[in-house]
């Protein structure tokens, strides 16, 4: 065999072997010896793949469009804020940014505070590396969570917004059951504090239309959408200026810290 | 016959484009920073996240997993693009694949609010991760089966009583 024919030999191999579908339709070595056997009719087989693989390419498309949708209301989340934040934890400064949608009422988002945020205001926060920011998004399937944000944000108002919160979260399952919020808050704060609180909260009864507070967790729903928010907890973080994709679910300290670190080594 | 190898053909090249852009998509930068080995790897720690939000393993499985999905991904898409061993490479995919699905229907089936991490953040899983992941199970069990089907014809042996052509003697 010459070189001519070495060569046609070895462009046949490589292309049997990265197109092993279509190497039964000429003769090799192998067919004399195993010839290839008449085509015998397989029904529905191949329509059926053409189905999938059309209903495949369907959903990959409606897939790329929607993550292009949220990356792009990303974007618009990555304009300047409407208000300053008045539930904060460390310097507005510090490297990381990181905001949380959540709801109070929401089992997922209580064990995101208990088992990741509160780590990390014992950790990161203090040493400066997180500024840690709430927001708050109400579900509607969430009865008496609207309430909850009314009451920790009037307590906010008068510095006591950590202590709220804490409390919220530690007894969720038991306010959760009948609305009884006030009785928490109360136990969160001496009775002076508890007396601005209330003052704050006139007119912010269950079902008020009229409560000033509102615009303040409003504002919080109308900047969830834009991300959007689709669950609770989500949240969004910003190192040096670059906002990261959104994440939703509970996350480990030790996950979420490993994170953290990449962002601070970079 | 012909039709069907066509399409065994187009459904590994397809699913070879799925895993080598969901690689891409895990590892690239997550923000507008340029590629460098702190940004894959803070991508691969963005994917962690999204990991471990399935609730599923403990935190060092979780990092595990997250930084050897991706290159193992990479690594499939290469594999079934090159055609090399296609009933192997195919079957491997119907098992990651069905692997994928089945965590996907978990997290749905416990209402989990999540994203789905299967081509990088951004993606919330709902019905249509669902149909899209069932579809790609649905077309690799397919290629695997048309790969084991077309392997299986090459090799059948010719019957005993066959006639052999007789090679042509020059006068």
């Amino acid at each position: 065999m010459g070189a001519s024919g070495r060569w046609k030999l070895a462009k046949r191999r490589i292309r049997d072997t990265m197109l092993p579908e279509l190497n039964l339709n000429h003769a090799s070595e192998d067919d004399v010896t195993h010839p290839p056997q008449p085509a015998r009719r397989k029904p529905g087989f191949a329509p059926v793949l053409a189905g999938v693989v059309v209903l495949m390419f369907a959903s990959l498309s409606t897939t790329l469009a929607q993550t292009a949708r949220t990356r792009h209301a990303s974007t618009i989340a990555a304009r300047p804020a409407l208000t300053a934040p008045v539930r904060a934890f460390g310097t507005p400064n510090a490297p990381i940014k990181l905001e949380v949608f959540s709801d109070y009422q929401c089992p997922v988002c209580r064990n995101f505070y208990e088992g990741t945020l509160r780590s990390l205001m014992a950790t990161y926060i203090p040493q400066g590396k997180v500024y840690l920011v709430h927001h708050d998004f109400p579900l509607p399937m969430h009865q008496y969570s609207y309430q909850a944000a009314r009451w920790a944000n009037a307590a906010a108002e008068i510095g006591k917004f950590e202590d709220v919160e804490a409390a919220l979260y530690d007894n969720q399952a038991a306010w959760s059951t009948d609305g009884n919020i006030e009785k928490f808050v109360q136990g969160a704060m001496s009775p002076a504090d508890f007396k601005k609180v209330q003052k704050l909260m006139a007119g912010c009864e269950p079902n008020s239309h009229t409560c000033a507070i509102d615009e303040i967790i409003n504002a919080d729903i109308a900047l969830g959408r834009q991300i959007p928010v689709q669950g609770t907890p989500t949240y969004v973080i910003t190192s040096k200026g670059q906002k990261y994709p959104a994440g939703s679910g509970n996350v480990s300290w030790d996950i979420m810290r490993q994170f953290f670190d990449s962002l601070l080594s970079q | 016959m012909a039709v069907g190898k066509i399409l065994v053909l187009v459904g590994r090249l397809a699913l070879a484009g799925v895993f080598l852009f969901a690689a891409y998509a895990k590892l690239k930068p997550q923000a507008a920073v340029p590629w460098s080995a702190g940004s894959v790897r803070t991508s691969l720690s963005l994917f962690a996240m999204q990991v471990d939000s399935y609730e599923m393993l403990p935190g060092k499985y979780v990092s595990f997993v997250a930084h050897t999905l991706p290159p193992a991904e990479l690594a499939l898409g290469l594999w079934l693009l090159s055609g090399i061993a296609l009933r192997y490479s195919a079957l491997v995919t119907s098992l990651l694949i069905a692997g994928f699905f089945s965590v996907i229907v978990r997290a749905y089936a416990m209402g989990l609010e999540i994203n789905c991490g299967c081509f990088g953040p951004g993606e919330r899983l709902g019905k249509m991760t669902l149909v899209r992941d069932g579809s790609f199970l649905a077309l690799s069990l397919g290629v695997t089966i048309g790969a084991f089907l077309l392997h299986k014809r090459k090799r059948e042996p010719i019957p005993a009583d066959a006639a052999i052509p007789e090679p042509q003697r020059s006068n």
